[in-house]
Parts: C-alpha cells; structure tokens; sequence
C-alpha cells in the first residue's frame, strides 16, 4: 500500500468582508504523510488548524499549491461533522455504511462494540456527552477501513482506556493506517502521537521527536 | 473485534453515485418522519381545508364551474400539483444550511443533497395526491381521464421546483437575503399560476400575460389528464420543457459556483 499524502506549497486565502484586501491563512504549507504517521500538528486558536484540516480531507481547495492525496483519507472526526445529531448512533452507523459502501449490519455492530455507549446507541446523538460523542465519531470512522484518520481535537475527553483502544486500532493497520490530529492541546498530540508539527504564520514545521515539538509549542 | 474491519465494497462510479443518494435519501426520511407526526397530518390537511373553502364560496354564492365539473374535487387536484413545487422548491432552498455538515464527506456533493431532498419530497406529496384520487374515484367515481400524462405533469412539476430550488439555495450562498424572498415568491407564484381557475376562464390579455409562467402549462395539463374534455387546457409542452433545462442548468452550475465559497461560512 504505497501512496501518501502531499502538500506542496499550499496557500489559503480568503476575502476580507470589508476592502479588497485578503487574509492570507496558509501561506505555502508542505507537509508529506506516509502510511503509518501518527502525526499531531499544533496550533493556537486562529492559526488556521480548522483551514488545513478543510483542505486534507479534501473538502476545500487551496487557493494556490497542490494537494497529492493517494491515501483513502477520512472524513474530519471532530465537531459531530459530518453525522446527524437528532438521529440516533445505530442510525449515524448506517448512515456511514450506506454512504462509505461498508455491509450495514456488520458496521452497525462494529460501532456499538467499539463506541460502548450501551443504550445510548439506540438514542439521538444530541443526548450523549462530549466524551460519547467523540467514541461513536471515532467508532465510525474506524468502521470504514480508511488509510488515514484525519481527527480534529475529538480524542480530547476519550479517557486512556479508550485511547489506548484506539492506538490498537491503528496499530493492526499499522501496515497502512496513518493518523492525523489537528489540536490546540499539547496533551492530546502527546498521547497520539508519534510525530508532531506545529502550524504558526500560516506555515507548518515539522519536528522529529514530539516533546521539542511541544516544548517550542509552549514557547510560543 | 478490532481486527474484523468492514471492508467496502467495490463499486462503479454510478453505482456509488446512487449508494451516496440513497444514503442520504435514507437520512432524509429519518429526519423528517422523527420530527413528529403534525407535518404529515398537514400535507394532507392543507390542500383539504384550501379546496373546502374555495368550494363552499362557490356554494354560497351558487356558483358553478362549467360543464359540470365536480367543485371540491377540481380544486383540491388543481392545488396538489402547485403543493408538489412549492414544497420542493421550499426544502430545496434551504437543504444547505441544513446539511453543511454533510458535506465534510467528500464523496457527498451540493447536489446529492439536492437530489435526495427533491426525491423524497415528490414521493411524499404523490402519496398525498394518490390518496385524493383514491378518494375521488372510489366516492366520487372519478376516474383520471390520462393517468399517464398526469403522472408526466406532476414529473414536470418536480423538475420546475428541483431547478427552481437548487438556483435559490446557491443564490442564497452569494447572497443571504434571498432566504427571506423564497415564502413570498411561492405565495406570489400562486394566484398567477392557474391554480384555483382554468386559463379559458381568463380574458384573452390575461391568457398571454399567464402562458408566460411555465407552472400554468403544467396545471392547465393536469387538469386535462384528470377530467379530460370538460376543460379546454392551454399548454405547450416544449415551453415547459425548457423551463425545466434553463431553471437545472442554471441550478447546477450555481450549485458548482457556491461550493468552493460555502466554507467561508462553515464551522
């Protein structure tokens, strides 16, 4: 399963409400993500995390650049994008399936499994805590069988028991799987994460090792 | 547990194409029928109580339509038509605030959505209007004179109102006041399109100034595939037709245009 994901020189900008002016968000990002990267990419409130995360999972395109996305990527998993909250979990399970092409009754039953959320998964979303919602989003997500989870801060009230199942998730697709956590929190990449970037003026560097990462995060 | 991934299935493009629609049409249903039963009681309440009132004004003034035309029943099938597009043309207008979410999917376009709405909106109201021509034929022995060509004319009226709908909710996107234009305009649309009387009722002036709304085409068919000679319908099938092209042309291509400008405003 070669393949990666690729950014080269990406810009985001966009229109300012009054003048002519524009907001430039990105300002040439590059960033390559290979089979395997757990990769945590930091940033402050505004730095523009909620823009790249946008244009990763490919549901907005860069003002300039490019974007090589030869990994199946996932959709973000954060914020109840993307699924319907006055439905029920078991409801949000079919509704992936049906829309990802998985077998229904099998990925209903892989959700209610992973996400323990007990009866809850027969009640609407809107009822469950953060820290449920954020199992049956990150349930759902690994009950497609994609080549990289794109997570935006929803791992953040997962306790370590379940933080801990889901790293074992990644790592029995360790041949493929790779992982992308966009957050604010130096805690949250730490506990994920392998590799770590931090994304500031619009541009994003990568460290090696985690813990200079977060150190020069909390410098900041 | 955990290793057991579900795999997807491969798929063909167009086959992936109606596995997104039908999740979303799904989705849709789910909705709709979870957010209480008085929507539904109003579907059919709404026409019902239109055609009551209309008829008992003409009852009261003693009144006739022409050659002998059955009062209730000509104007609760001379609504339902126009009830088809204005509910279509009202959900389309609003399907994007109410799916943005959605649309972090990426297999998931503007106009899956649209579609999926259009759908289930044309199914529900046909059910609505089965059953009112349930009612006519079984208590009334009224028969539709043409099912086919009013099943063709209700077509025409759901593809007026996904045009229409689509075109207004990517307008919406450009900009935002036109939310608060779509309920007047269909209120508006109503007296002018030949909904409560039949365009040979009209002065000759009248009759050219109202053949310029396609919807009126489309009632004056209906009317006709229902009750057959007893209306002399005016209608011209290709002028609707491209109606039906220029409103989904243009509708599409908005569509297209507002989606790369909607994350400005998304979450």
């Amino acid at each position: 399963m070669a393949g990666a994901i690729e950014l080269e020189n990406v810009w985001k900008s966009f229109e300012v409400r009054q003048g002519t002016a524009r907001r430039h968000v990105l300002r040439g990002v590059n960033a390559r993500i290979t089979p395997g990267d757990h990769v945590g990419i930091l940033g402050r409130n505004g730095a523009g995390k909620s823009t790249l995360l946008r244009i990763l999972a490919g549901v907005e395109r860069p003002t300039r650049g490019r974007v090589r996305r030869d990994l199946s990527m996932s959709w973000p998993i954060g914020g109840n994008y993307g699924i319907q909250s006055s439905l029920t979990g078991a409801a949000n399970a079919r509704f992936i399936a049906r829309l990802y092409g998985t077998p229904l009754k099998r990925t209903e039953e892989f959700v209610e499994d992973f996400a323990e959320l007990g009866p809850y998964f027969r009640e609407p979303v809107r009822t469950y805590s953060s820290g449920m919602s954020s199992r049956l989003l990150m349930a759902l997500s690994f009950a497609v069988n994609f080549d990289c989870y794109l997570v935006d801060e929803a791992l953040s009230t997962g306790d370590a028991r379940f933080a801990n199942k889901c790293r074992e998730v990644l790592d029995t697709r360790r041949a493929h799987a790779a992982m992308i956590i966009v957050s604010h929190n130096a805690l949250h990449v730490k506990k994920y994460c392998k590799t770590a970037a931090i994304l500031r003026n619009g541009m994003l560097e990568f460290y090696e090792d985690v813990d200079e990462a977060i150190a020069a995060y909390q410098g900041l | 547990m955990i290793e057991d991934i579900p795999r997807r299935l491969p798929s063909s493009a167009l086959s992936a194409q109606i596995r997104v629609i039908g999740a979303l049409f799904t989705r849709e249903m789910l909705t709709r029928f979870g957010s209480g039963r008085a929507g539904y009681i109003w579907l059919f309440g709404e026409p019902m109580l239109l055609a009551l009132m209309i008829s008992s004004i003409h009852w009261a003034r003693r009144e006739s339509l022409p050659n002998g035309l059955p009062t209730f029943l000509f104007y609760a099938l001379s609504y339902l038509p126009f009830m088809m597009f204005r509910t279509i043309v009202n959900r389309s207008a609003n399907g994007i605030q109410a799916n943005i979410s959605l649309l972090f999917h990426r297999s998931i376009s503007l106009t899956d959505v649209m579609v999926a709405r259009s759908v289930l909106e044309m199914m529900i109201c046909a059910a609505v209007i089965t059953i009112f021509i349930t009612v006519a034929m079984v208590f009334f022995g009224e028969y539709p004179h043409q099912p086919a060509v009013f099943i063709a004319g209700l077509l025409m009226s759901a593809l007026l109102g996904h045009g229409f709908g689509m075109l207004l909710a990517a307008l919406q996107v450009f900009y935002e006041p036109v939310e608060r234009i779509v309920h007047p305009f269909t209120y508006i649309l109503m007296p002018i399109s030949a909904t409560f009387y039949m365009v040979d009722m009209m002065p000759s002036e009248t009759r050219e100034f109202l053949l310029w709304n396609p919807l009126v085409h489309v009632h004056e068919l209906n009317r006709w595939a229902q009750f057959g000679d007893r209306t002399v319908p005016h209608y011209d099938i290709p002028y609707v037709l491209t109606w039906i092209l220029a409103l989904n042309i243009l509708g599409l291509a908005g569509l297209r245009a507002a989606r790369s400008r909607l994350s400005i405003m998304g979450e």
